[in-house]
């Protein structure tokens, strides 16, 4: 039997993570690789559905997601295009939702019994350690 | 997209002589969804099914189907139904190819080329007889039988029971390609958990003869989490999580499902029981044990 593969995105079925979820974190990632760019243009919904053998709707349900955040926009006949890295966002708007993807990571730290000091060491090496 | 629920189930109610096995099921399903309905063995589902479809009369209650009384189904509405059920059952001395034409005849929407495309897709060969097919292979034939004429609504009875691995990927290919256009609306009942996970919009757990959980795959795998809570000292043998579905002690540790949790409760569990609570994430697999163990 033929497998089909898609090159960028991979989705785990029976992972307690929801598909839509797997998806929008995986063009998360691939935009932190630079793996995909700003003006790069999505698979298609459908395209991307037959690719990974899922419903359709999880596959626009992520997109979606990722609209209303910001990270994307809905090119009208085209699809899904990768936006500049300010997304027409206000600071204040980006920085609400830096904060909202750090809290858990600090809710962690706290649990591991992390001081302030020790995490912020880790957000520091961790800046460092990225490629420019 | 029509929003009015493509099938209906209103307080409905069967029983066999004194054996009640559906016990009032709600349940409204939406056009374009792909509900999997989970039970254990002899929960009920084809029981429901039955009823859904008109084939068994309901004790009390409703059951309604594309906007029609299930017992009273007009012709119009059968023209749009496709129906597997769990054992297909056809004439043994008849060929595939002539079950097909017989069973297109009934159908004006009949569409000759795409039973001949699924036909080749699972290497089902027209001139053998009913009588030398295997399980899987009358299952496979009865599923064509039920999608050759483009049905708006397809119900499937354990389709996937009988059927290899590779056989099972090929009909949920095909059940995907089918609700592309999201105007199809497909019901199927199955134990078989990892077969939902990839292609249901919604699922519907029916258990103790009632719907225990109707809604989005993806809304139940975000709200049930078990948390893994491990405490200094020791926890009392009474010990029970707020809400959970079950809860297991083990001495100093236990585990519990939530059908739903925050961050502030756990933070205040932790401090209650002076304890460490992770949470961890489950596959529709783990939810259903959860819901159907002790």
């Amino acid at each position: 039997m033929h497998m089909t593969s898609s090159p960028l995105f991979h989705v785990s079925p029976s992972s307690g993570v929801p598909i839509f979820r797997q998806i929008k974190d995986q063009v998360h990632a691939l935009l932190a690789a630079g793996t995909l760019k700003p003006g790069d243009m999505l698979p298609s919904v459908r395209e991307l559905a037959s690719q990974l053998e899922v419903n359709m709707m999880t596959v626009s349900k992520a997109y979606s997601r990722l609209e209303v955040d910001g990270v994307v926009e809905r090119i009208r006949g085209k699809g899904m295009r990768v936006r500049l890295r300010d997304g027409g966002r206000s600071l204040t708007q980006r920085k609400a939702e830096f904060a909202e993807q750090m809290e858990p990571a600090l809710h962690r730290g706290i649990q591991l019994g992390l001081s302030n000091e020790q995490m912020i060491s880790v957000i520091q090496r961790l800046l460092q350690e990225r490629k420019p | 997209m029509n929003h009015s629920p493509v099938i209906q189930a209103i307080e409905l109610t069967k029983h066999f002589g004194s054996h009640q096995v559906l016990k009032g099921v709600d349940l409204q399903i939406p056009a374009g969804s792909v509900v999997g309905l989970l039970g254990t063995n002899g929960s009920g589902k084809s029981t429901l099914i039955k009823c859904l479809l008109g084939l068994l009369k309901v004790s009390s209650g409703q059951a309604r189907l594309l906007d029609e009384e299930a017992w009273n189904l007009s012709a119009n509405a059968k023209a749009k139904l496709g129906y597997v059920p769990q054992v297909v059952k056809l004439y043994p001395w008849m060929r595939t190819k002539q079950v097909l034409d017989y069973a297109g005849a009934f159908y004006e929407s009949w569409d000759e080329a795409r039973v001949s495309e699924l036909l080749s897709l699972w290497e089902m060969d027209g001139r053998k007889q009913i009588k030398t097919l295997s399980t899987g292979q009358l299952q496979r034939l009865g599923i064509i039988l039920a999608m050759g004429h483009h049905p708006e609504l397809l119900i499937l009875d354990e389709p996937a029971a009988s059927l290899d691995p590779q056989g099972r990927r090929s009909l949920l290919r095909s059940i995907l390609e089918m609700t592309q256009d999201q105007r199809h609306t497909v019901l199927f009942s199955t134990h078989i958990t990892s077969d939902l996970e990839r292609v249901a919009s919604h699922v519907a757990i029916l258990k103790d003869g009632v719907i225990r959980y109707f809604g989005e795959l993806d809304e139940l795998k975000d709200s049930v989490k078990r948390l893994r809570i491990s405490s200094n000292r020791p926890l009392p043998t009474d010990f029970v999580v707020p809400a959970a579905l079950r809860t297991r002690i083990d001495g100093h540790s236990a585990t519990a499902a939530v059908a739903s949790v925050d961050e502030e409760t756990i933070g205040q569990w932790e401090r209650q029981w002076e304890a460490k609570i992770t949470i961890e994430d489950l596959n529709l697999e783990d939810i259903f044990l959860e819901m159907h163990d002790g």
